[in-house]
């Protein structure tokens, strides 16, 4: 690197380099922040650099002394993340059972496996269990999805047993996006590969759901759940053709 | 640099699983993180800002963008508290950028070139890295070092330091970056 000073106090560097230093450190007037920021969306050569720097930088904060905020920050940031509650309460027609509670739900993706066993038999209905699977044998956790609208309103919490292919769903907010004529169709996504179809649903029962034991493969904590609006009797295509009403991530303890 | 060149200690691991269930929408692993690192974050933002109802307002913003961003973490390239900080630093100098030129909060100290960072702060680094970048810092040349703490310390533009300075913003910007590749040289050669 050139250490020989000019005019454009580039040194010898490239532009791209001495920009990301200028935005790590944050010297820029508000103008060039705003379009360094731009770029980082942009070019990830750009953003690696700043990312550099910033790591390089960071020790640096540990010479400023933490100071306490005051409790009034933290109520106000917990009342924009936590509205599930106050969606659940002011939706009485929903509330109508235990697993209309998104704790709980929560709680069984984190439960540790002791817990997921219990969950497991909370969630399988006798009589509802396909011949020859026992009815309490966790030989996977729970899974959990809580699916949301493209606003980040959760909708839908799904919960998956992989011992008996069950699926259950429990109508965390109302969606007015249904209609007659039409059907809820569940879908899985798994990385890049097309949506693929798991069936079509009955979200408002809270009932659980037989999932066919061929379209079992790939459910795992990390899949996307989506569900989409398509006409009575599911999908014509194969493929969502219908607007996408939620989606969630599937994930386990 | 091929790695973060923090190491990672039992805390970031801690905070990187909570914000794994962060970022799986886990309000309680949020409260928790909220809990280890606010204070550091507030004393980052209050150091650029210096007004606390100011301060209150942009940390609160900042943990918000965590509640929503908390999946795009990587811990391949930073640490949790990196990249939690370096969010506040982002938005702290943002809002100063976005005062009008009145309201700027007097900060004379800020523009005192003179590289008193080192010895006043010594009693409260107790990171390995907080003191090999501090040692690397002191041995560059002091207005360089000066503008380098000015600039990530207090959020001062490359035009008032310059102006300041009375030397032209190339000038000044060549000090700053001549005296960041010099910082990462010393701490790349530290560190083989």
């Amino acid at each position: 690197m050139s250490q020989q000073p000019q005019p454009n106090g580039l040194d010898g560097l490239t532009e791209l380099e001495a920009l990301a230093m200028d935005h790590a450190l944050g010297g820029g007037s508000r103008a060039e922040r705003k379009a360094a920021e731009l770029r980082l969306l942009s070019d990830p050569e750009f953003r690696a650099a700043v990312e550099r720097w910033q790591v390089m930088l960071a020790p640096l904060d540990d010479v400023t002394p933490g100071i306490a905020p005051p409790p009034s920050v933290w109520a106000a940031i917990a009342a924009e993340v936590e509205p599930q509650p106050r969606l659940a309460a002011a939706l009485p027609a929903v509330a109508g059972g235990w697993w209309n509670n998104l704790g709980l739900w929560r709680w069984l993706a984190f439960a540790g496996p002791v817990l997921a066993a219990v969950a497991v038999a909370v969630l399988v209905q006798p009589g509802a269990v396909a011949p020859g699977v026992p009815a309490i044998v966790a030989d996977g956790p729970a899974l959990v999805a809580t699916l949301a609208d493209a606003d980040g309103k959760p909708l839908i919490a799904a919960a998956f047993d992989p011992a008996n292919g069950q699926v259950r769903f429990a109508p965390v907010a109302a969606s007015d996006k249904a209609t007659g004529g039409t059907v809820p169709e569940l879908w899985v996504i798994e990385g890049k590969n097309p949506p693929r179809s798991l069936g079509v649903i009955d979200i408002a029962a809270g009932r659980s759901q037989t999932i066919p034991r061929d379209r079992l493969a790939g459910l795992k904590p990390g899949v996307i759940l989506a569900i989409s609006i398509e006409p009575t009797g599911g999908s014509p295509t194969g493929a969502p053709t219908g607007p996408v009403i939620a989606t969630g991530k599937l994930s386990a303890d | 640099m091929s790695r973060p060149n923090q190491p990672f200690t039992t805390g970031s691991t801690e905070l990187a699983a909570l914000l794994v269930r962060v970022a799986d929408g886990d309000a309680a692993a949020f409260q928790a993180f909220y809990d280890r690192t606010s204070a550091k974050l507030f004393g980052v933002i209050l150091r650029i800002l210096i007004e606390r109802q100011e301060s209150e307002d942009v940390l609160q913003e900042v943990y918000l963008i965590v509640w929503r961003k908390a999946a795009t973490f990587d811990a391949a390239k930073a640490s949790p508290i990196t990249w939690a900080a370096t969010i506040a630093r982002n938005r702290a100098i943002d809002r100063l950028r976005a005062r009008p030129p009145r309201a700027q909060v007097p900060m004379e100290a800020a523009f005192d070139l003179v590289d008193d960072g080192p010895a006043q702060d010594a009693g409260l680094i107790h990171d390995q890295d907080a003191r090999r970048i501090a040692a690397a810092l002191s041995t560059l040349e002091p207005r360089h070092a000066a503008a380098i703490r000015a600039c990530y310390f207090d959020g001062v533009t490359y035009d008032e330091l310059a102006a300041r300075e009375q030397v032209p913003v190339g000038t000044l910007k060549s000090w700053v970056r001549r005296g960041l590749i010099r910082l990462r040289d010393l701490l790349e050669g530290s560190q083989a």
